[in-house]
């Protein structure tokens, strides 16, 4: 019997063994570097945590980090590539596909913006109607400016759509994924419903919003800066001027952000963070994009401005000479450039082959080599968004006024042009020149159906590249997607 | 709870048929058929229970026995011999010594043994003597060429450093393809977390301390360890001690080492022509040609050719390569009485690659013990500990750029670059602006002055109780742990190229692994009626494996003195992580055999892991397995011709939980995840990075094996032949989403693979005369590896195969492309046609096969072979002369094609500025008529309205091998002259590694896995002499 016994302890044993190992808990292990995603964004912590993931997102390269605003330049007539590292080559010779690449990461910052949005709208945990304000205002935000991007990038603009090439605007999703099920397969919108959506999440972000500026992430006035942009886009020229005013003298002055004066122009440029933004791309140590794709390695071979005998980064995109004509084009009577935007443009070094006339906007301004803060929206914007809004609409006289601040802020005297059309002309010449290398001139010219005269070669604007290709990888589960024309 | 009423039952099965009987004490002595001298430690067992004994050190045994029993004796090395007791109480016997493959033990997990002739699964095993002395970091790289199915493959020739075993070829498409290890009964966790050096996490181990190592290859075998077994078991023993005096043994081997080969490649005067050439091709006019490339090289640019003529050649090769050096120090104990044994040993092993910086050391204490509490119940005990330090390589698969590593850049350096200055210090400094050429960094400077360093410090434990609940019965908890703590460090010295312009920066990372394991076992054991034999196990196990890491990244030092973080001023980062998974699970095995000649064994085990997702945490992975020993049937039995003659055949299916990717999130793929690190000014942000499969489940392997083990001439000719078809379905495969919803892909259960092989090892006694005895064993394995199943929907490609195809990154981060139809690895390229005669253009053929100079993707691509080998294995000669003992062993591998990116800088033909092979240089086309396979030289590599002369499958090269890996020389020097100095046992021995190898191979060595940069940068393996003496007293 005694052995009974011990059968009996052994089978006990092997039982409670066989009980735990079947017992489902035991094996539910909870990672402790990620969250679950059935409760992220259950708290309020967890829904400013989700937003920081969207802006994180705007860090990109493929975003503010490089492309939108070096590539801009080098599709366009503003830059030539300098073959030092090869990078942005093709992109400045318009090489077939070489071209804006975000579309997956807009695409996962939308529908991080849609999670946050269905996730607050609901949410019962949010008792603080001004932390409920501020996400929603934040994340409306941030859509309609992922999704305006997605457009300048992928869709012909309103009014000058080539109608045998065009394929719509892009697909457009409002609703957050975060199960299988709720998959879909979008086609492309119209390009009408695209901006009918960034129009409406504007008008929704813009009374949540602060008033007060905070440039890091964008309030009132950036998103009516945007707003007036996509109107620009849209030649809603009457909401253009509209809303561009309300960032230029919101209903309490004292929150008005000013133009930088003539004196503090350069150095504006020189501090980490830029008195003129309203959305400004901020980055930190650990953030740095590095010597390869930072804008400052992009731009520029200095560390310094001055320096010219500590070689940093390659120094890849410098200014055509076209652009630098321009820039230079207005002379005192002893031939100086009168124009102080030139001081932003020095000759680099020959560490790395030939010097170049480059581009310092972006310098190290954070303290560290490539570490830049990148201004998305400037307060500029609206001045030169207003005098072409008031120019198209024919209202000269406003035209001229704004057009003249632009002006005489860099050193250039007041204009007294008459002529609707050179007034215009006069518009976007100032924006090409007050926005070199910030990424407007390639969608500027694009959005006007311009053809892109440069040396390397022209690209009219019936060429099918003056749109980018969609990655091929999104037909192959898409099938109601449409590519672009000639990819 | 029905579980608990199901183990009850089989224990009350077991219960009932146990059978009680007058035991009586028998004892005895054993000894050798060679010698006639005592063998202590020959395992003495009641056949049908697990009744057992082991002899002293003077042969002598005693155990309780019934008369109507039967002993069985066993010791490796010898004959086993069944002894009927009857009504003796003193049984001695004389043991064969044998080479009888048939006669050795199987271990089969789970503190099991089986006598290889009732053996139903396939298995290899390979010896610890045959790798003991072998001069490697790790015994895994020792393993190369002993066993069939198995195919051992170094990732480079750094030190300790990685090594990739694929049992019965590749059958995961992105999960893990590596087999699971266990030694001494603890589960390892293999995956290497070193952030920046190549480390092998089996490097703890020092081979001397290895009894055997049994690699489970079948599902019969393997299927004990579910869902870890689809890749094969390795199960390492080792050594335990034996009865008797204690012996004390002295091992020490020094060894040399030489690189393999070094490359030809051009002079000064040569590059500088070569160079010209490729300019003026390009359109640059001759003299412009000219100053171009003396200002590249910073000459001036008015040189004359007798001062071009004048210039030195300076050879990188010579500068970084270095003699290597191999010390290892072993001392060993083993000893103890019938009540205690131990095993008590402790190493240091000191390697230096034959390249500058790279080297790796360790010391290893071991300890093993084995006691008998009292009749019933006994201990086992095993404590392994190790440290290892290892220098890798910059540029080593995880440290840094291959453009610094000093194997890559030493050949491809412009020839006519200074090492040093004339006063000594180093060339080309970045302050100095760097060394001309695309390659900017003085190599020696890169190499001697940063620090890519690991520190492993890693404990094994474990101890069992073996507790005889009866004769028959016996009860075996065990409990383990595996420990591995890691220190890595990569200082980048200020005055090195990635040091300069942040001012140096230390990189730390801290890795904890903890790895628990426990056990539950019952071992039945019992003979009814002579004939019928059943033994049954039963068992239940938990797992908990666990992994933090931590790392910093700060720049900025004071000056090079300064290399650890405090004294950065500017840090960057802080990174930090935790990953686990816990398994539980239950298994039994059931054997029988009849009359000594048909066995069958049935093993299931219900296995679950928290890898798995919701819906499938749980799975069954049975087997069943049958051996028929037709030459104990009467019409064979006793015929000289055949001695041997076993068939075996088996089916079953294993699981693949290595899910995911060995660095990310390998232990939550089906989680629905929000990560973190998405931060945005300076405040804490997270973002979903996965969608939640519920479904994701293992990968499933369903193997048929078929197999003959054969002996014949009295067992002079012995060996087993093995087919096999293993189908691995439920492969992971990243299904693409449309990115619109916020997700790029998602893992699901949908692809396959198939391997059908032969395995053939054979062994054969050539020559047996008095003194002289010549043996040689043999094995080889052909696999065909085929992908049969990608998912549905796949657009094909739009080229005449239509090819359906899936990109992936594999398990180790390399991106591959896995084709409908054809062998994982495959390489699908254009098709390099040669060279136009006429002009020296590269030429490359399209689809239809003529030729052209555009050839476009996917349009002309081709299948133009795999990287995996059509067949591989060794063969070895052991020649003994009395004492002398002689031992070849040559290892290949046939039919892998690979890129050889090394080579491919080296074909440039200086189109950019890089220097060139001598044999391309001397092949490559001048004249109009020359009929070469190289094309001109020109600037950029590509002809005008041309593709890049290296597209294509230029540099695609047969990497296969013939390697003449081991030759060993060793004399036993007599007892009577040994005695006279009190050592008992004396051997010295010299060996030389890798003397010959045979290949086509255009660069350093064929040996080499590709981690996603080809051959770059990698550390090729060396040729190695060593000497060594081992002492026992």
């Amino acid at each position: 019997m005694n052995t009974f016994i011990k059968i009996s302890v052994a089978s006990v044993l092997m039982g409670t063994t066989v009980l735990l190992a079947s017992c489902s808990n035991l094996l539910d292990v909870t990672p402790r570097s990620s969250a679950s995603s059935e409760t992220a964004l259950t708290t309020a912590e967890g829904l400013d945590a989700a937003l920081n993931g969207i802006y994180d997102r705007l860090q990109s390269t493929v975003l503010y980090g490089r492309d939108f605003l070096a590539l801009s330049e080098a599709l366009s007539d503003n830059a030539q590539a300098t073959n030092k590292s090869g990078r942005l080559n093709n992109e400045s010779r318009n090489i077939a596909q070489a071209s804006f690449t975000n579309w997956g990461t807009s695409y996962l910052a939308i529908n991080q913006a849609n999670l946050i949005i269905g996730a607050t709208a609901n949410a019962t945990f949010l008792s603080d109607t001004a932390q409920k304000n501020r996400i929603m205002g934040r994340a409306y935000f941030l859509r309609a400016l992922l999704y305006h991007d997605l457009m300048r990038a992928y869709a012909y603009d309103p009014g000058v759509e080539i109608a045998q090439y065009n394929r719509g605007g892009v697909p457009l999703v409002t609703t957050g994924v975060s199960g299988q099920d709720q998959i879909t397969f979008p086609a492309r919108a119209s390009i009408a419903d695209v901006y009918k959506q960034i129009y409406s999440d504007l008008q929704t972000a813009i009374p949540l919003l602060s008033a007060t500026n905070i440039p890091a992430y964008g309030s009132r006035p950036a998103a009516q800066v945007l707003l007036s942009r996509v109107a620009l886009y849209n030649k809603d020229y009457a909401t253009a001027v509209q809303y561009a005013t309300q960032a230029i003298a919101p209903s309490n002055p004292a929150l008005a952000v000013p133009l930088l004066a003539n004196s503090s122009y350069i150095s504006g440029w020189r501090a980490p963070n830029h008195p003129e933004s309203l959305l400004e791309i901020v980055y930190t140590t650990p953030e740095n994009i590095g010597v390869n794709t930072s804008l400052q390695t992009t731009y520029t071979t200095l560390v310094r401005s001055g320096d010219r005998s500590t070689t940093g980064g390659f120094g890849d995109l410098v200014p055509s000479t076209a652009f630098l004509n321009d820039l230079e084009a207005e002379k005192s009577s002893t031939g100086a450039v009168l124009d102080i935007r030139r001081q932003l443009y020095e000759l680099g070094t020959t560490g790395r082959g030939p010097a170049f006339i480059e581009c310092t906007k972006f310098l190290g301004k954070n303290g560290i080599i490539n570490l830049d803060n990148v201004p998305a929206i400037r307060i500029s914007e609206a001045y030169l968004n207003r005098a072409e809004a008031n120019a198209m609409l024919g209202n000269n006289t406003a035209a001229l006024s704004d057009l003249n601040t632009i002006r005489t802020r860099a050193g250039l005297p007041a204009s007294t042009l008459t002529d609707n059309t050179a007034i215009l002309t006069e518009i976007l010449r100032q924006r090409r020149l007050e926005y070199g290398f910030e990424g407007h001139r390639w969608f500027d010219l694009k959005r006007r159906g311009q053809d892109v005269v440069k040396v390397q070669g022209n690209v009219p604007y019936t060429d099918y590249r003056i749109l980018a290709n969609i990655p091929s990888s999104e037909f192959a589960t898409n099938k109601n997607l449409r590519q672009n024309f000639g990819y | 709870m029905r579980k608990l009423l199901f183990g009850s039952w089989l224990l009350s099965l077991f219960f009932c048929l146990s059978v009680m009987a007058q035991d009586a004490t028998v004892s005895g002595r054993v000894t050798s058929s060679d010698d006639g001298s005592a063998l202590p430690g020959v395992s003495v067992q009641v056949k049908g229970t697990t009744r057992g004994t082991t002899t002293d050190a003077n042969g002598r045994y005693s155990i309780t026995a019934s008369p109507r029993s039967t002993l069985v004796f066993s010791f490796i090395g010898f004959t086993n011999q069944e002894v009927p007791v009857g009504n003796r109480t003193n049984v001695t016997v004389t043991l064969e010594s044998s080479a009888n493959a048939l006669n050795e033990v199987v271990v089969t997990g789970y503190g099991g043994t089986v006598n290889r002739r009732e053996f139903t699964g396939a298995s290899s095993k390979v010896s610890g003597n045959t790798i003991a002395t072998l001069p490697v970091g790790s015994f895994d790289k020792a393993l190369a060429g002993r066993a069939a199915g198995v195919q051992v493959t170094s990732a480079s020739g750094v030190p300790g450093g990685a090594v990739q075993i694929r049992i019965r070829g590749v059958g995961s498409i992105s999960a893990g393809s590596d087999p699971l290890y266990v030694v001494d009964g603890i589960q390892l966790n293999n995956s290497n977390s070193s952030s920046f050096t190549s480390s092998n996490p089996l490097a703890f181990l020092n081979p001397s301390d290895i009894e055997n190592i049994e690699i489970l290859k079948d599902a019969a075998a393997a299927s004990i360890y579910g869902s870890q077994a689809a890749n094969g078991v390795v199960l390492i023993t080792t050594k335990r001690g034996k009865a008797g005096k204690t012996q004390v043994s002295l091992n020490y081997y020094k060894g040399l080492s030489d690189p393999i080969k070094k490359l030809n490649v051009l002079n000064t005067q040569e590059w500088i022509g070569l160079r010209t050439q490729a300019l003026i091709n390009a359109g640059t006019s001759a003299d412009a040609a000219r100053s171009t490339v003396l200002s590249t090289l910073r000459q001036p640019t008015t040189l004359s050719d007798a001062e071009i003529a004048a210039l030195p050649t300076y050879d990188w090769q010579d500068a970084v390569y270095r003699r290597g050096n191999t010390d290892n120090y072993e001392l060993s104990l083993n000893g103890g009485n019938e009540k205690t044994r131990f095993y008590v040993s402790g190493s240091y092993f000191t390697q230096d690659a034959n390249i500058v910086n790279v080297n790796f050391r360790r010391g290893t204490l071991n300890t093993t013990l084995t006691h008998q509490i009292s009749n019933k119940l006994t201990l086992e005990e095993t404590i392994k500990l190790s440290t290892t330090t290892s220098n890798g390589q910059f540029g080593s698969p995880s440290g840094g750029s291959f453009l610094g590593a000093a194997a890559f850049s030493s050949p491809l350096i412009l020839p006519s670059v200074p090492i040093y200055n004339a006063d000594g210090s180093y060339y080309g400094t970045p302050a100095q602006g760097g060394i001309p050429g695309i390659l900017n960094q003085n190599i020696l400077q890169v190499s001697e002055l940063n620090t890519i360093r690991a520190n492993t410090n890693q404990f094994n434990g474990g101890i069992a109780l073996n507790y005889k609940i009866t004769d028959n019965l016996t009860l075996r908890p065990f409990v383990s742990l595996d420990y591995r703590a890691i220190r890595g460090k990569y200082f980048s010295d200020p005055r090195t190229a990635d040091g300069f312009n942040v001012r140096g920066r230390i990189q730390d990372q801290f890795n904890e692994n903890k790895n628990f394991l426990t056990n539950l076992t019952l071992n039945y054991n019992q003979t009814f009626a002579e004939k019928h034999t059943v033994s049954a196990l039963l068992g239940a196990e938990y797992r908990s494996d666990i992994n933090e890491n931590l790392g910093t990244n700060t720049i900025n030092v004071p000056t090079p003195d300064f290399q650890y973080a405090s004294a950065g001023a500017l840090p960057q980062s802080i990174s930090g992580g935790w990953t686990g998974y816990r398994k539980a699970s239950v298994f039994a095995n059931l054997k029988y055999n009849f009359a000594s000649k048909y066995d069958l064994s049935l093993i299931a085990r219900y296995d679950g892991s928290s890898r798995f997702g919701s819906n499938y945490r749980y799975g069954l992975f049975p087997s069943i397995s049958g051996a028929w020993l037709i030459s104990e049937e009467p019409f064979l039995k006793g015929k000289s011709l055949v001695s041997d003659l076993k068939l075996r055949a088996s089916y079953g299916t294993t699981g693949n939980d290595q899910l995911g990717s060995l660095f990310g999130l390998a232990n939550f793929p089906g989680l629905g995840l929000y990560s973190a690190g998405y931060d945005y000014n300076g405040a804490a942000g997270f973002a979903p990075t996965q969608l939640a499969n519920p479904d994701l489940k293992w990968e499933t392997n369903t193997t048929v094996n078929l197999g003959l083990d054969f002996g014949f001439l009295q067992n002079r000719l012995t060996g087993s032949v093995d087919v096999f078809n293993r189908t691995s379905t439920d492969l992971l495969l990243a299904f693409n989403l449309p990115v619109t919803s916020g997700y790029g892909s998602i893992s699901r259960n949908a692809g396959s693979v198939q391997n059908k092989g032969l395995e053939v090892e054979l062994n054969s006694t050539n020559v047996q005369a008095q003194r002289f005895k010549w043996t040689s064993s043999f094995n080889i394995t052909f696999i065909e590896n085929k992908v049969t199943k990608l998912y549905d929907g796949i657009a094909p490609l739009q080229n005449p195969d239509s090819a359906i195809t899936v990109g992936y990154t594999d398990f180790y981060g390399v991106g591959r492309t896995a084709i409908l139809g054809r062998p994982l690895q495959a390489q699908y390229q254009i098709q390099y046609a040669g060279v136009n005669p006429a002009t020296g253009r590269p030429m490359f053929y399209d689809y239809a096969g003529n030729i052209t100079y555009t050839p476009t993707s996917p349009r002309d691509l081709k299948y133009l072979g795999t990287e995996l080998p059509k067949f591989y294995g060794g063969f070895t000669n052991n020649f003994t002369y009395g004492g002398l003992s002689l031992d070849v062993f040559f290892q290949y591998d046939y039919g892998r094609r690979s890129f050889n990116s090394q080579t491919s800088f080296l074909t440039e033909l200086a189109g950019r500025n890089f220097n060139a092979l001598k044999d391309v240089y001397d092949r490559r086309w001048q004249n109009p008529g020359d009929i070469t396979d190289v094309p001109r030289t020109i600037n950029g590599n590509a002809e005008t309205r041309g593709i890049s002369s290296l597209s294509g499958s230029r540099t695609l090269e047969d990497a296969s091998y013939l390697r003449l890996k081991q030759v060993t020389l060793s004399y036993d020097v007599p007892a009577a002259f040994s005695s006279r100095v009190k050592v008992s046992k004396a051997r010295v021995y010299l060996q030389a590694a890798n003397l010959l190898t045979w290949t086509n191979w255009t660069s350093y060595d064929p040996e080499f896995l590709n981690l996603g940069s080809g051959n770059s940068g990698l550390v090729p393996n060396s040729r190695t002499y060593t000497a060594g003496i081992n002492l026992t007293f």
